[in-house]
């Protein structure tokens, strides 16, 4: 029996012994490239949900920051510098705990430089922390929380406007457009969700209206029919949601199925294609959510992504972010353009190099889909242009009406 | 909050209906633990199968744009009759009901022979373990090979299987069809099972079995045959239940049995575990204590209150509202 | 009767431990130095460090949660509640003090986070700890719920809600002597630049609580306490005529289990930076119980080997591809990745039909479990044979 058990003991350790040494073998290849080309591989990190959370955003943050990263590789650019960039995608489940480890993953990625994530704010308060410790920059295209960049992060920037900008100019839409009085704010009790529906709430109350009520609910959740009830005996003319579009949907679909025929308003957490499929058309039409920017297609360099992102992902709809993944998937692509011509092409992977992309970012200056990308001290986004839109009675989100 | 009788009305007709649906979940968590003393723990992914195999059900049989896909003309005819008014709505629910309930009555079968009959003599958390690894695998495959999306439970235009808006207000008091539908079904669905185990011979044969396998055995009873009846008859009403789930609040998703299964399950708990009837009151119970929680304190507190009650229901009855006082078996 | 003997035998032996458990013991101890520092040195490695923390982290909670389910046999499914007031009360009292205590803050509060832990142990333990297996296991459930939705709500405004804390700007102090390390212990080596980076200290940190932990796990099994819980597990009527107090048996494994939950939840607070309550979901505790269950109960090494492979094999795979170490087609890695749950969702099904007592069985178990299963079904068999070949009509149940 005893030596039974120290042989399974001793042939336990061996293995794993083993393959200690086969990774650590495989770690130190990595960092070389192929002789043959003698292009030096740089590596983009996406960090976004793929298979938890909310997947149909995620996938719209890497779809947008594939499509910079392969239009860079295209550009003539780029090839006599000899780079060729490739990303990776990290699933971060919109979790901090895996978020963390993601970060950390992509931290330990030699020839990784940039990370373009993350959806979720509570994810990035773990990440940017690692990030910060490995000289990785982090451009998120989506993070709304105001704090995130005054925690002395000098590698975090984002090319989205925040909830202290978003909620109050959905607020005053609501109050001074569309002349509404008397709300009823739900949020989903997600970091976004409470932050949004609070700088909402804040900025009506100061407009003037009036808050009914104000409650919290899962971001699973599903049955909405008790507060459905509960929010019509309030006589209210609007629904503030602060959450993402699987149960905003829901409460839409519940609101409008129980009698209360107000509209439902969101942020971009909403402003998805699936919100409509899932409340249903009839019942979702009249909603309205805010975006961050100007509608894509009225950009400059709108149609042009609009064409591009329909060559490349034929039969898929253009969600949230993409257009902001691939202006975030550009501000990392640029500062490495810049730092390779600066210090050399097989200097960027270097933690100088590193460094160097870090302290690049600031002078941004480039007209992207979203608008004028540009920072500011903090690393917040200069262009604050919110969109309200509206479902329309063919299905759809369209700009509202001033 | 300005009182009134409607809305405490209003409020208790929302609970009997969230009640109904986790009556009949509880139903299947209460028939397996009577009888194999073991947490189904997989019951609430059953749930969440009968939602998306009744979706697929009512999309061929009541959804003109599938018909009209190529290879699936032949659904048309089919179709003109379960889209023929009102008889032909009742149809198409029942016919959802009975395909969605006798897959996923199978399904049930089927896991209960290969992942919980190996496992009858093992020590007593094995098939917990056992039930929580079917739990996950089906999610995933769910997931995988279904969709990670959230499904809306309507047609491809939009619209809604059974016209779910508000049927009929008395006094101030709306009722929508969707929630006599549920209350109904479900009250007959229970009465009907009551009726099968107390009074025809394979019900008579579960009772025996869950006073004591061994000594139904060498009466004769098949305890093969009752165990797996018992993970079929449970399967199928979560199965129902998980189609109403998603006419009444509008969607599928691969991880949506979860809270509803805990929430049956607590239900069962409350009316006291292998009790029929106790997990019919605990249904109710449970489901009318949320939507009055949520209508009158807090919606965030919901779940708080639900589990408190559950707490005092055992520390003052611990053995539930309607079970024996147990003592351990020695 | 047997198991006395055992036990004595087991008791005597530990003084003086034979060459053959010493050597080996040697191996082990130097493996779990030079492995981890060895991949933080190698280039693109650092990352696996990481995952030991975390796996670590769940080691100690799964070590806690043993000794409630594995040794005293009480199925808890709200064993996160601990793991959570445990980091929340080390950082809410770490917050306050943290100016006077400095880089001391993390080591100071591991006091308070084993009291809360211990505490809410006894505070849940009181009222429910008379009901039976089932009962308890959905009250459990309840209550790591209730904890949750209540951090959530940001009851009496000290949570900070969803948002978690530290809240805004503020920052947790990384403990003593964390930074001097990083600072100072750096030096190249062959296969990459070695730094003495946070995820290393916390690797040695969550070590040396394991190893107080199994310390403290292995006295208590071998002390008349634990003999209690045996007895208690396997019979508690028979436990209470040999004049043991059930109650009593029982609060003392559920607090005990609670504090190495509540260090267990200031660790990982620490080492995160942060904390919030999307960590603390029920599935979290399922996961705690998967890994006592399926590494083996009332098993030391059982339960380390569980929590490495249900929560390191997942994280290591992503791991490997997102780090750039195993370069794979985006086909395969999406595979990989799609179904690792799948695949492990049936591999506990097979396990439990292979081997129900978990991968490393606590040898006491297995003995009590084993013969036993085996006569009883040998009996059913016979049972099942007689009956069928006795000339009955199927028609007369």
């Amino acid at each position: 029996m005893g030596m039974r058990k120290i042989r399974t003991y001793v042939s336990l350790i061996a293995v794993l012994a083993a393959v200690a040494l086969v990774v650590t073998g495989c770690g130190g290849t990595t960092g070389t490239t192929d002789g043959g080309a003698k292009a030096v591989t740089v590596t983009i990190g996406i960090g976004a949900p793929i298979s938890d959370g909310a997947v149909a955003l995620g996938k719209g943050m890497v779809r947008g920051a594939n499509l910079a990263v392969k239009q860079a590789n295209e550009s003539a650019e780029i090839k006599d510098l000899g780079i060729v960039l490739q990303t990776v995608e990290g699933d971060d489940k919109g979790d901090p705990t895996t978020g963390g480890n993601v970060a950390t993953q992509f931290t330990s990625n030699p020839s990784l430089v940039g990370v373009m994530g993350h959806l979720n704010s509570g994810v990035t308060r773990v990440a940017v922390k690692i990030y910060n410790q490995g000289n990785v920059l982090q451009v998120s295209p989506a993070n709304t929380a105001v704090d995130l960049t005054q925690m002395g992060m000098k590698n975090y920037f984002r090319v989205c406007t925040i909830d202290s900008v978003q909620g109050p100019a959905a607020a005053d839409y609501a109050f001074k457009v569309a002349g509404k009085k008397v709300a009823f704010v739900v949020d989903d009790s997600t970091p976004y969700g409470t932050g949004l529906a609070d700088e909402w709430a804040k900025q009506f109350e100061a407009n003037g209206g009036k808050v009914a009520g104000r409650e919290k609910t899962g971001d699973k959740d599903t049955d909405f029919k008790a507060l459905v009830t509960a929010i019509k005996s309030k006589g209210v003319d609007i629904v503030y949601y602060g959450g993402i579009y699987n149960s905003g949907a829901l409460l839409s679909k519940q609101m409008k199925e129980g009698g209360l025929a107000v509209p439902l308003m969101g942020g971009d957490g909403i402003f998805d294609g699936e919100f409509i499929k899932l409340a249903g058309a009839a019942n979702a039409a009249g909603d309205l959510c805010t975006s961050i920017g100007l509608p894509t297609a009225e950009m400059p360099k709108g149609q042009e992504f609009i064409a591009a992102f329909k060559a490349e992902y034929p039969g898929e709809e253009i969600a949230a972010y993409d257009a902001y993944s691939y202006d975030a998937a550009n501000v990392i692509i640029k500062a490495i353009i810049a730092v390779a011509k600066e210090m050399g092409a097989d200097k960027v992977t270097t933690t100088e190099g590193k460094k160097a992309i870090i302290a690049a970012v600031p002078s941004t200056d480039f007209e992207g889909v979203s608008g004028k990308v540009s920072f500011d001290a903090n690393g917040d986004t200069t262009n604050k242009a919110i969109t309200v839109y509206a479902v329309g009675a063919d299905g759809t989100w369209a700009p509202a009406a001033k | 909050m300005t009182f009134s009788m409607s809305y405490l009305l209003e409020q208790t007709i929302n609970g009997i209906t969230l009640g109904g649906l986790y009556a009949l979940v509880a139903l299947g968590y209460t028939l397996v633990y009577g009888i194999l003393l073991m947490i189904n723990f997989a019951h609430s992914e059953l749930f969440m199968a009968g939602g998306y195999v009744g979706l697929g059900a009512l999309k061929l049989l009541g959804d003109p744009a599938v018909a009209k896909t190529a290879g699936m003309g032949f659904l048309a005819p089919i179709q003109s009759f379960f889209l023929s008014g009102t008889v032909g709505y009742i149809c198409l629910i029942a016919a959802a009901f009975v395909i969605s309930g006798i897959v996923v009555g199978f399904m049930g079968v089927f896991i209960e022979r290969f992942a919980y009959r190996p496992l009858r003599h093992a020590p007593r958390l094995a098939p917990l373990i056992s039930a929580i690894g079917v739990s996950i695998f089906l999610q995933n495959a769910a997931l995988l090979w279904i969709s990670s999306k959230q499904l809306p439970y309507s047609r491809v235009d939009g619209t809604s299987f059974v016209p779910a808006k508000t049927a009929f207000t008395v006094a101030g008091v709306n009722i929508s069809t969707m929630q006599i539908l549920i209350i109904v079904t479900s009250l007959v669905l229970l009465a009907v099972l009551d009726t099968f185990v107390s009074k025809t011979r394979i019900g008579r044969a579960m009772r025996a079995t869950s006073q004591d396998r061994d000594a139904a055995g060498l009466m004769g009873v098949d305890i093969n045959r009752v165990i797996a009846l018992a993970f079929f008859i449970g399967p199928a009403l979560g199965a129902i239940a998980g189609v109403f789930n998603g006419m009444y609040y509008g969607s599928v998703k691969y991880n949506m049995g979860f809270i509803p299964g805990i929430k049956s399950f607590t239900a069962a708990v409350i009316g006291g575990i292998g009790n029929l009837r106790g997990a019919m009151l605990g249904g109710f119970l449970l489901g009318i204590v949320e939507s009055l929680a949520s209508g009158f304190l807090s919606n965030a507190y919901r779940d708080v209150v639900a589990f408190i009650v559950l707490v005092l229901v055992l520390i003052f009855r611990p053995g539930g509202l309607l079970g024996e006082a147990v003592a351990e078996k020695v | 009767m047997t198991d006395a003997k055992t036990q004595a035998g087991t008791v005597g032996k530990v003084a003086t431990i034979p060459p053959k458990k010493l050597a080996l013991y040697g191996v082990i101890a130097l493996l779990l130095i030079i492995v981890p520092t060895t991949l933080q040195a190698a280039s693109g490695l650092g990352f696996l460090v990481r995952i030991l923390v975390v796996v670590g982290i769940w080691v100690l909670l799964a070590l806690g949660l043993n000794i409630v389910v594995g040794y005293a046999g009480l199925l808890d499914l709200g064993y996160i509640a601990f793991y959570a007031m445990g980091g929340y009360v080390g950082v809410l009292i770490g917050q306050t003090v943290s100016s006077s205590l400095g880089s001391g803050t993390y080591w100071a509060m591991l006091i308070p986070a084993a009291l809360a832990g211990a505490a809410t142990g006894l505070a849940l333990g009181f009222p429910v700890l008379r009901l039976r297996g089932d009962y308890l296991a959905i009250v459990t459930l309840g209550f790591g719920e209730i904890v949750r939705i209540c951090l959530v709500n940001d009851l009496g405004g000290l949570s900070n809600g969803a948002t978690g804390l530290p809240r805004g700007v503020e920052t947790l102090q990384a403990p003593w002597p964390s930074a001097w390390l990083q600072d100072t212990v750096r030096f190249p080596t062959p296969i990459g630049e070695f730094v003495f980076g946070p995820n290393l200290y916390w690797y040695f940190v969550v070590l040396l609580l394991i190893i107080g932990a199994i310390i403290v796990i292995r006295r208590l099994d071998n002390s008349r306490l634990g003999r209690a819980w045996v007895a208690m597990r396997e019979n508690e009527v028979a436990a209470a005529a040999c004049g043991i107090n059930i109650r009593t048996q029982k609060l003392w494994a559920f607090s005990l289990g609670a504090m190495s939950g509540g260090i267990a939840g200031v660790t990982f607070a620490y080492v995160q930076q942060f904390i919030s309550p999307e960590s603390f979901t029920f599935m979290e505790s399922v996961f705690v119980v998967c890994i006592v269950v399926l590494g083996g109960m009332g098993s030391i090494p059982g339960v380390i080997v569980g929590a490495l492979v249900i929560r390191g094999i997942p994280d290591l795979i992503q791991g490997l591809m997102v780090a750039g170490v195993i370069q794979l087609s985006g086909d395969v890695t999406s595979m990989i990745t799609g179904y690792r749950f799948l695949v492990f969702g049936l591999l506990m099904v097979i396990m439990m039909a292979v081997r129900p007592q978990g991968m490393i069985p606590s040898k006491r178990r297995a003995l009590e479990l084993h013969p036993d299963d085996d006569r009883i079904l040998a009996e059913e068999d016979q049972t099942l044979w007689d009956l069928k070949h006795r000339d009955q009509s199927p028609d007369d149940v």
